[in-house]
Parts: C-alpha cells; sequence; structure tokens
C-alpha cells in the first residue's frame, strides 16, 4: 500500500483519499464561514521548497499546531455544522500520522529542524493575529492547502 | 455613471467550470427577467490579498460567461469570482462562487491516444493533455509536469465477445497481448490523479482490428 515519506520518517496505514473525501464534504461549509479573505495562513512560501530532511519536522509541527490548537478549539463548530463525521476522520488520521513521526533530534539536524520550525513561526504567527475565532476557522478552511502539499510526500 | 444597488435579482449557480486549467466563470441569468436586457459585471479576488479586482472584458457583457484563465492561472493560489446584473441604472447585488482551487477542481482533460494491431496485440501510446496557455505561441506545459502522479484508466472493449475490461496505468505506453486476431477492439481512457473526487473527460472511443491469423492463413493454402 501507500504511505507518507516525510524524508526518514515512514507513515503506513493512512488512506489519504479518506482525508480528501473528509474534507470535501465539509468545504464549501467551512470556507463559507471565512470572511478574512484577505489572509491565507498556509501562505505559498511557507509551503515552497521545504527539503526532504525538512519535512518530518515540519508536517510533526503543523499537525500537532492543528490537533492541539485547532481541531481541540474547533468541536463546538464542528457540532454546530454538523460536519463531525469528517472533522473526527481529519482528526483521528492526523492524530495517527503525527504519532507515527519520529523527527531525528541528533545536534547534526540542529539546521535542518531550525528551517522547518521558522516556516511554522511563520504560520503560527499569522494565526496569532486574527482574531482567535476567526483564526480556528482560516486554519481549518486550509487544510486542503496542507492536504495538497502532504499528497507530495505520499507514495 | 454606477449604476444603484436596487432589488434586482443577483445572477445564479455561479461556479468555475475547469478543465486543463482553462477556468471559466459561468452563471444563470438572474430569475423572473425573461426578454430585459441585462448585462453582467465580473470581478475576482486572490485568496490572502487584499482586493477585489476588475476584468475589463467581463464589464457590461451580455454573456453569461467569463474566461478568467489568465487571472487564475497561478494554479496553486485560491480564487474567488463575483459577477453582478446591471438592468438600466439598477444593479443587483454581487453573487459570489466558493473558494476555487485550480490545482484541486480542474479537470484533467484526456491523453492523446495512439493505436498500432499485431495479430494478437494492440500498443496503445498516450500523451498527457496540455495547460491552457494564453498565447499559442507559449511553450506547452504537460499536465503531467504539473501533476507528477498523473495516471490513465484505459478501458477495452472488444466488439465480438462484449466484454470490456479496463487498467489503471502510469507510463506512457502499454501493450494489450493475448488479444483475439481479426478482432475489433475499442480503446478509452481517461485521466485520473489522487485528490478529491473530480469529474472526469473520457477520450473519443477509438475502435481498430487486431490483423488476422497468418499461421491459420498459410495452413488453408
Amino acid at each position: 500500500g501507500q504511505e507518507f515519506r516525510f524524508g526518514p520518517c515512514r507513515v503506513e496505514g493512512v488512506v489519504l483519499q479518506e482525508l480528501w473525501e473528509a474534507f470535501w464534504d465539509m468545504k464549501d461549509v467551512v470556507q463559507a464561514q471565512d470572511n478574512v479573505t484577505s489572509v491565507r495562513l498556509l501562505r505559498k512560501e511557507i509551503l515552497q521548497n521545504v527539503s526532504e530532511a525538512e519535512s518530518c519536522y515540519f508536517i510533526h509541527s503543523l499537525l500537532k499546531f492543528y490537533l492541539n490548537t485547532i481541531f481541540k478549539n474547533y468541536h463546538a463548530k464542528a457540532v454546530k455544522f454538523r460536519i463531525l463525521r469528517s472533522f473526527s476522520t481529519l482528526a483521528n488520521n492526523f492524530a495517527v500520522i503525527m504519532s507515527k513521526l519520529r523527527p531525528r533530534q541528533e545536534n547534526e539536524m540542529f539546521s535542518i529542524s531550525e528551517n522547518a520550525r521558522r516556516r511554522f513561526l511563520l504560520f503560527q504567527g499569522a494565526f496569532k493575529q486574527l482574531d482567535r475565532e476567526a483564526a480556528l476557522t482560516k486554519a481549518f478552511g486550509e487544510m486542503d492547502i496542507l492536504l495538497t502539499w502532504m499528497q507530495k510526500f505520499y507514495q | 455613471v454606477p449604476c444603484v444597488s436596487s432589488g434586482l435579482p443577483k445572477p445564479t449557480n455561479i461556479t468555475f467550470l475547469s478543465i486543463n486549467m482553462k477556468n471559466i466563470l459561468q452563471w444563470n441569468p438572474p430569475e423572473g427577467l425573461h426578454g430585459a436586457e441585462i448585462t453582467y459585471t465580473v470581478q475576482y479576488f486572490i485568496y490572502g490579498q487584499k482586493k477585489w479586482l476588475n476584468k475589463s472584458e467581463c464589464r457590461n457583457i451580455h454573456r453569461t460567461y467569463c474566461d478568467l484563465s489568465d487571472e487564475t492561472s497561478d494554479y496553486e493560489h485560491q480564487y474567488y469570482a463575483k459577477v453582478k446584473a446591471i438592468w438600466g441604472m439598477n444593479c443587483s447585488k454581487w453573487a459570489e462562487t466558493g473558494r476555487f482551487y485550480p490545482f484541486l477542481e480542474t479537470q484533467i482533460g484526456p491523453p492523446e491516444v495512439a493505436l498500432t494491431t499485431d495479430e494478437k496485440s494492440i500498443s496503445i501510446v498516450l500523451t498527457a493533455p496540455e495547460k491552457w496557455k494564453k498565447n499559442p505561441e507559449e511553450s506547452s506545459i504537460s499536465m503531467q509536469q504539473i501533476y507528477s502522479n498523473l495516471k490513465y484508466n484505459v478501458s477495452i472493449y472488444n466488439t465480438k465477445s462484449n466484454r470490456t475490461w479496463s487498467q489503471c496505468v502510469t507510463n506512457h505506453t502499454l501493450v494489450l497481448s493475448w488479444l483475439e486476431p481479426d478482432t475489433v477492439y475499442c480503446v478509452l481512457v481517461e485521466s485520473l490523479v489522487p485528490g478529491p473526487a473530480r469529474l472526469t473527460r473520457p477520450s473519443e472511443k477509438q475502435c481498430v482490428s487486431t490483423l488476422k491469423d497468418q499461421t491459420s492463413e498459410l495452413k488453408v493454402k
């Protein structure tokens, strides 16, 4: 079967097509709630030219943030907008992916992990500049951008 | 003179029709205004940027579509578009699309299909479709370059046995072996990419006949 290969990090047992279907089922509802269209959190320059070595650190930070901040605080909205099934599919799969990521911590990887951290901080910084609820809604609606980036590492 | 936003009903069903990154905005006229001399004005917006932008060729137009391929050619960006109806001095509110993401939503057109036959086999050569380009002189970009994981679903129909089967291939050449001699086979190919489900556009059905079996011909003599 297919697996994610974020540089040295391998993640099996996740069917990316299911994540796509889950997001697409709620895309219009979720993105229609995002009124701050002048801001994009996952900007092109943040996602461009991520090296293989960097990718494991970067996706680990992103998924950790999505699980601990975005999914955690968006649950009530998911109930309200009746998208709980899609919400759960994505949350559970993100949790599985994150649990299987083992970014290396050796010293020689420090500069690479720092690059990845800088990218993540650009994303997180843009998130923090927005009103809390608006930021949650926007980040949730940008999962198509995140999944598109993840698709490149799925083989 | 700007029109007055009145109770004029908005255009309806505003969507992007996108094939190989040729992105056409289309809509239906407002309901209940049959026969009225309605014109339309279009604007578009790049998600993450600041302003709505005009499309000069789609200002006060009578048709109900507008080609925004050039304006939305960076397929890694996401876009909105909106259109309003104008009748005399009155205009409707804007009707707006959802967020349009060409990379995920464009339909991938069929490949070019070349067939050559033998007694018991058919060779198929596929050429990926090209991305929309503004000028014919521009160099072509293959959709394969944009979607490295582009695949093809090849359907084969044996007109003698009425049997159909299909194969999913990633490379551009395919040999169908162990076929029946002197039999017409029809081939149809669709392009596929992983990701959200998309409408597909199959190729024209092409039919060829395998050659007569030379060995049986010799025996007859």
